[in-house]
């Protein structure tokens, strides 16, 4: 049997007396995209942080390539995980942000190679080597030496990317990568996303770009109040006649895209 | 009114001297103030409670006070509790105090300014609680801080003034003095607002164009 | 301490809090003029204005004060070190607020003015109901700041021999041969009226706050 990228058992969230994520199982395949939908508010962006470890789940388990990440289960009681251990399953994760999140005192390069330098404690000039390449499988050679305040949202978001792929993560989390983009930069960064999934990386994406998801995905996740409503291909989760939370959802927040999927 | 300049002129040596002492005990107090400033800030970041109100409570204190109070209590009340300083050491560890408890508050309001996202990416490729305040906390911080911590910088040429008072050798001390011995206060005065408008004017400009230079590591988001 | 020092000190506090408010009022007053003249039409004036706020913002409190001391009788103006050290502390202070009030109406939203152009305000009807307003409660937390720092700048006065908290307190202590109690109890006195500004302030600002976003 093949190791699932990611594995989610019971996940549930709690900010206070407010649930956001509540019982959730998922199962991420390898080599895939999985989308994961929904109203704002429905716990999507939760739900990929908490794969991330920048939110602690209240309850539940996340796996990651077949090994527990921030608990585990032993003998049916949930226990907290050694950092080291942490770091070294984290190491397989790579992230973008929505707001690209560069560290603006430093060049894309720089944001690129930060990560070999002081976390896998590589010489400067292979570390820009690296840096480089990952730079120019982006598109943005020709930007390694601009500052993040010089560049496009979409040349940003580009350069985040890079910095997650730096790393060669077994799993990329996308957290509304173009949502913050100008309409006319969001088909940059979707090329870069679409590269990625035909070279077999898998990867979790949290969008809004309902054409995107249907083209790339291979798996979409519909959330609504913090619960998976749908779970299945493309195919079966948009399938006529529409479940109805899904459906009102793609007309109240989709209005233009919808029409893809007419 | 008789305004005799060559007369002020003539002790240009001794001013030359004061001058310098103005200048380096700036500098002195300026870089303890930033290093003074960082360490409480830093602390007060990551420290338990009850250094965390210890600290606060020394910061309200010296910003609550006049400096005048401050250096007094060091220099005359210091002896009583084994605190025994000459002039200059008073004066440069009462101003290095004065402007650390400033330039912390300064810097808590800077870190407090670098987006939450920008500590999760540095979170997100594994780097560690230290590297992320190396890397990432202190030097952003830094660039966003910068007009405030000029202002502090400014500040802190003119409150050397106050260490004439305890008799530090200064441009204020020496000046006056100056006036005292020639009886022309006025010109010697004069003389001395206008080093100290210099000075002012020099370093404000130095914070302007270094704000300019750094706009580039800025991020307007 | 004995609580004869105690009240002597608290009476002294009396008279620094009341140069203070002075310089205050008189600095709002005299800085509201300066900015007024430094956003004028008037090259000139605006030229004068701004080379005052520059040098007031430039020069030490202590230099400021001195000069003043010495500058007035020489200009023929027999006045008390207290006259004189009032005077100075004002004109230094006003340079402060006519810098944080210009900062101030020149952050009025540009549309809000021209909101009031669209409705017929005359220029004088939409400085005294729009600008104004909008521009004085900005600045409130810019304004009391500086009251904040005159209520610790006016412990310099005592340099020049004026009677207040901080001179009090230093005759006392060479009487009585005990800085440290004196002194730290003058920097408490100093703490509460501080305080009281501050909070006073806060409570100023909450009433009067004003959001232009």
């Amino acid at each position: 049997m093949i190791i699932p990228a990611a594995q989610v058992d019971g996940l549930d969230k709690e900010f206070g007396t407010t649930r956001v994520l509540d019982r959730i199982n998922l199962t991420i395949p390898a080599g895939q995209v999985t989308c994961l939908i929904g109203p704002s508010g429905s716990g999507k962006s939760t739900l990929l942080r908490c794969i991330a470890m920048l939110e602690e789940p209240s309850a539940g388990i996340i796996s990651v390539g077949g090994r527990p990440l921030g608990f585990s289960l032993e003998n049916g009681k949930r226990v907290k995980l050694p950092t080291a251990h942490n770091r070294e399953v984290r190491g397989q994760i790579g992230m973008v942000f929505q707001q690209f999140n560069l560290w603006p005192h430093m060049t894309a390069l720089g944001n690129v190679a930060e990560a070999l330098k002081t976390v896998r404690r590589m010489p400067k000039a292979q570390a820009n080597e690296i840096a480089g390449q990952k730079l120019d499988e982006v598109g943005l050679a020709h930007r390694r030496d601009y500052y993040p305040a010089q560049l496009s949202g979409g040349q940003q978001q580009r350069v985040a990317i890079a910095r997650a792929l730096a790393l060669e993560p077994k799993l990329m989390l996308f957290d509304e990568p173009t949502s913050s983009l100008d309409p006319e930069l969001t088909g940059e960064v979707l090329n870069v996303m679409r590269k990625l999934a035909e070279q077999g990386m898998s990867m979790i994406v949290v969008s809004h770009e309902i054409g995107f998801v249907a083209s790339v995905a291979s798996k979409v996740v519909f959330l609504d109040h913090g619960r998976v409503v749908l779970d299945g291909t493309p195919q079966e989760v948009f399938a006529k006649p529409r479940h109805p939370r899904l459906a009102q959802f793609l007309d109240t927040y989709l209005d233009r895209e919808a029409v893809m999927l007419a | 009114m008789r305004f005799d300049v060559a007369l002020v002129l003539s002790y240009l040596p001794a001013i030359g001297w004061a001058a310098i002492t103005t200048v380096g005990l700036w500098i002195v107090a300026l870089v303890a103030s930033i290093v003074i400033g960082l360490a409480i800030a830093v602390i007060r970041l990551h420290g338990g409670a009850i250094v965390n109100t210890v600290l606060r409570l020394l910061v309200e204190a010296i910003r609550g006070t006049p400096f005048l109070i401050q250096l007094f209590l060091l220099y005359f009340g210091g002896p009583f509790i084994g605190l025994t300083l000459e002039r200059l050491p008073a004066g440069l560890l009462a101003l290095s105090l004065f402007g650390g408890c400033y330039m912390s508050e300064v810097f808590r309001t800077g870190i407090r300014a670098v987006p939450r996202g920008h500590i999760e990416a540095a979170e997100c490729v594994g780097l560690s609680q230290m590297q992320i305040l190396r890397r990432i906390l202190l030097p952003e911080m830094l660039v966003l801080v910068l007009p405030a911590g000029t202002n502090i910088a400014v500040g802190l040429i003119k409150e050397t003034a106050v260490l004439s008072v305890i008799g530090v050798p200064e441009l204020t001390a020496v000046i006056s003095g100056i006036g005292s011995e020639t009886y022309a206060f006025v010109e010697a005065l004069t003389l001395l607002s206008l080093c100290y408008w210099a000075l002012v004017e020099i370093c404000a400009r130095l914070g302007r164009t270094a704000e300019q230079r750094l706009s580039l590591y800025r991020f307007a988001a | 301490m004995s609580w004869k020092l105690f009240t002597l000190l608290v009476q002294a506090a009396g008279a620094t809090a009341l140069f203070s408010a002075f310089a205050v009022v008189a600095g709002i007053a005299l800085g509201l003029f300066v900015c007024g003249v430094a956003l004028s039409r008037f090259r000139a004036a605006a030229g004068v204005a701004r080379l005052y706020v520059s040098f007031f913002r430039g020069v030490p409190l202590l230099v400021q004060l001195l000069l003043v001391y010495h500058l007035l009788p020489v200009l023929g103006l027999n006045v008390s070190s207290a006259t004189a050290a009032l005077v100075a502390l004002t004109l230094c202070t006003a340079a402060y607020q006519a810098e944080n009030l210009r900062g101030a109406f020149l952050s009025v939203p540009n549309g809000l003015v021209e909101a009031a152009d669209v409705v017929g305000m005359t220029p004088w009807q939409r400085f005294r109901r729009i600008e104004a307003p909008i521009a004085l409660r900005l600045a409130i937390p810019a304004l009391l700041n500086e009251a904040v720092a005159i209520l610790h700048a006016s412990a310099l006065i005592s340099v020049v021999g004026v009677i207040e908290l901080t001179k009090t307190a230093r005759d006392l202590a060479a009487s009585t041969l005990e800085p440290l109690p004196l002194y730290a109890m003058a920097g408490a006195l100093y703490l509460v009226m501080n305080m009281v500004l501050v909070y006073g302030g806060r409570l100023a600002e909450r009433r009067f706050s004003v959001r232009t976003a």
